[in-house]
């Protein structure tokens, strides 16, 4: 089966920092894989070479089988990304919202009320259909956002902490968003810092260190967070400083 | 399957129909140029009218009422669209960057190009009729003060003109607002460019420089001085706007690092 989304041997430096360093990662169709790693490990880095929004300094990045960086109308109908802010304005209520939104994912007139309606209900945000966005809770706008994103029912998803701002029923409504996209055959690609919840959607998880991927953690079990901890210090035993190599030599 | 553009350009108009930039800058222009123009007017013909006044107000002093409300209206218009059109571009170009939208805009069915295109089409399109719609009020409220209606065509023409290529001339700062990524810094563009004209004018270069064209024009530095803006000056000013808005497209369709 073809990678629905995949990343290559992508590496990537800002000035003389490494964010990327040789990142594989690939994403089947109907797959939840989740990224999992500190604040700077390159998670988001990674995202955004596979929103199209960094092109990287070497590798190559797929999605739905082309470049994301020139996704053809065809593949960009299927396709979604939430990294960093969604596409919500704040002057526009959520239902202008959604209708931009579906309008830019390429739905049709026809298919406009039907696709925002299943949309407003999946992320419960009926109380507020008529709300401008700038209203809501920053709770509710993260959900507006992924509603906005999901909006057109995508084939490939690739969103970054998307559960961040929400309360427990919020975080439910994601977990069961991203089941059913998955149930319809969509790839998607989550980042996170709860353990715990990636583990209750995710079909594999990823933990990303100093801009790469350096193994996955069964999705079963109890001790996730120290399993965790545990590959990250390894790989760090493994990275031995330039200089302090040096003094180490005879 | 709506087109490309007409997704962006209804996109794009729904968001300036809610801005704030919208019920600000429109009543300034229909009804605050107007009101300008023919206050100006009424001062120019007060009787006693203090030297400083006096000396740049003196030219519409006598003449045609009607022709001199709508020749100042004209010169306010050269320099209010073209502040209003990058106030307009810096808004909604940069917004995109300091809100955090422009990384939503990429893998999107609607290219980059489209939207870019779309946003500078909106703001020309709204200006333009905000330019209409202040020449004729001008025009109504003229002749509501005693002007006469008859004859004052080729003001008219001019007025409408300097307000139109000023628009024009408000669409590289769609460009600038781009790389810049900053409302702000296109701002602050805007205001550098306009202290360049100054200059340009005071050297006597004014004719050929396509941001002091339209005030020129409309009669801003004189009589002579509206007399040298040529036909091939007042194109080169008209091709701005094209060339402008191509930038702008060409830059978002390259964007990266978002």
């Amino acid at each position: 089966m073809t990678a629905a989304l995949r990343l290559e041997g992508v590496a990537h430096t800002f000035g003389d920092r490494v964010a990327l360093d040789g990142f594989d990662l690939d994403v089947e169709p109907g797959e939840v894989v989740a990224l999992v790693g500190f604040n700077g490990a390159g998670k988001t880095t990674a995202l955004r070479v596979l929103a199209g929004r960094l092109r990287p300094d070497a590798g190559s990045a797929g999605v739905l089988g082309a470049d994301p960086a020139r996704l053809s109308r065809e593949r960009a109908c299927q396709f979604a990304q939430v990294v960093d802010t969604p596409l919500v304005y704040p002057e526009l209520s959520v239902l202008e919202n959604l209708r931009c939104a579906a309008l830019m994912h390429g739905l049709s007139r026809a298919d406009l009320d039907d696709a925002v309606r299943l949309s407003v209900s999946r992320l419960g945000l009926g109380p507020w259909a008529d709300r401008p966005a700038r209203s809501l809770s920053q709770g509710n706008r993260q959900r507006l956002g992924l509603a906005a994103a999901v909006v057109h029912g995508p084939g490939a998803l690739v969103l970054d902490e998307p559960t961040s701002a929400l309360d427990p029923l919020g975080v439910v409504l994601v977990r069961e968003l991203v089941q059913g996209l998955a149930d319809e055959g969509c790839a998607v690609l989550v980042s996170s810092h709860h353990l715990d919840e990636v583990s209750r959607v995710a079909h594999r998880i990823l933990v990303v260190h100093a801009g790469k991927v350096i193994g996955s953690l069964g999705t079963g079990g109890v001790d996730l967070e120290q399993r965790f901890f545990a590959m990250v210090l390894a790989d760090e035993d493994h990275r031995v400083p330039p200089a302090a190599g040096r003094e180490g030599k005879p | 399957m709506r087109s490309v553009w007409t997704t962006a350009w209804a996109v794009e108009l729904l968001k300036l129909r809610r801005s704030v930039l919208v019920r600000v800058v429109t009543p300034l222009l229909v009804l605050g140029v107007p009101l300008a123009s023919v206050g100006a007017v009424w001062l120019a013909r007060r009787p006693h009218l203090p030297g400083t006044a006096s000396a740049k107000f003196g030219a519409y002093a006598t003449g045609p009422l009607a022709g001199a409300h709508l020749e100042v209206c004209g010169q306010v218009l050269s320099v209010a669209a073209l502040g209003a059109g990058g106030f307009a571009a810096a808004w909604s170009y940069g917004r995109e960057f300091t809100e955090g939208t422009a990384g939503a805009l990429f893998g999107l069915a609607v290219p980059r190009v489209a939207i870019a295109v779309a946003k500078g089409l909106v703001l020309a399109c709204w200006l333009a009729v905000c330019v209409v719609t202040c020449v004729g009020v001008t025009f109504v409220l003229s002749v509501a003060v005693g002007g006469d209606a008859m004859s004052v065509g080729p003001q008219i023409g001019v007025a409408l003109g300097a307000g139109m290529l000023a628009i024009g001339l408000a669409s590289p700062f769609c460009w600038v607002a781009t790389i810049t990524r900053s409302p702000l810094g296109t701002v602050g563009v805007l205001v550098g460019l306009v202290a360049v004209t100054q200059v340009v004018v005071v050297l006597g270069a004014g004719s050929w420089f396509p941001y002091a064209i339209p005030s020129l024009w409309a009669g801003a530095g004189g009589p002579e001085a509206a007399a040298q803006i040529t036909p091939a000056a007042l194109s080169l000013t008209a091709v701005v706007a094209p060339f402008g808005l191509a930038l702008a497209g060409r830059a978002w369709a390259r964007l990266t690092n978002v």
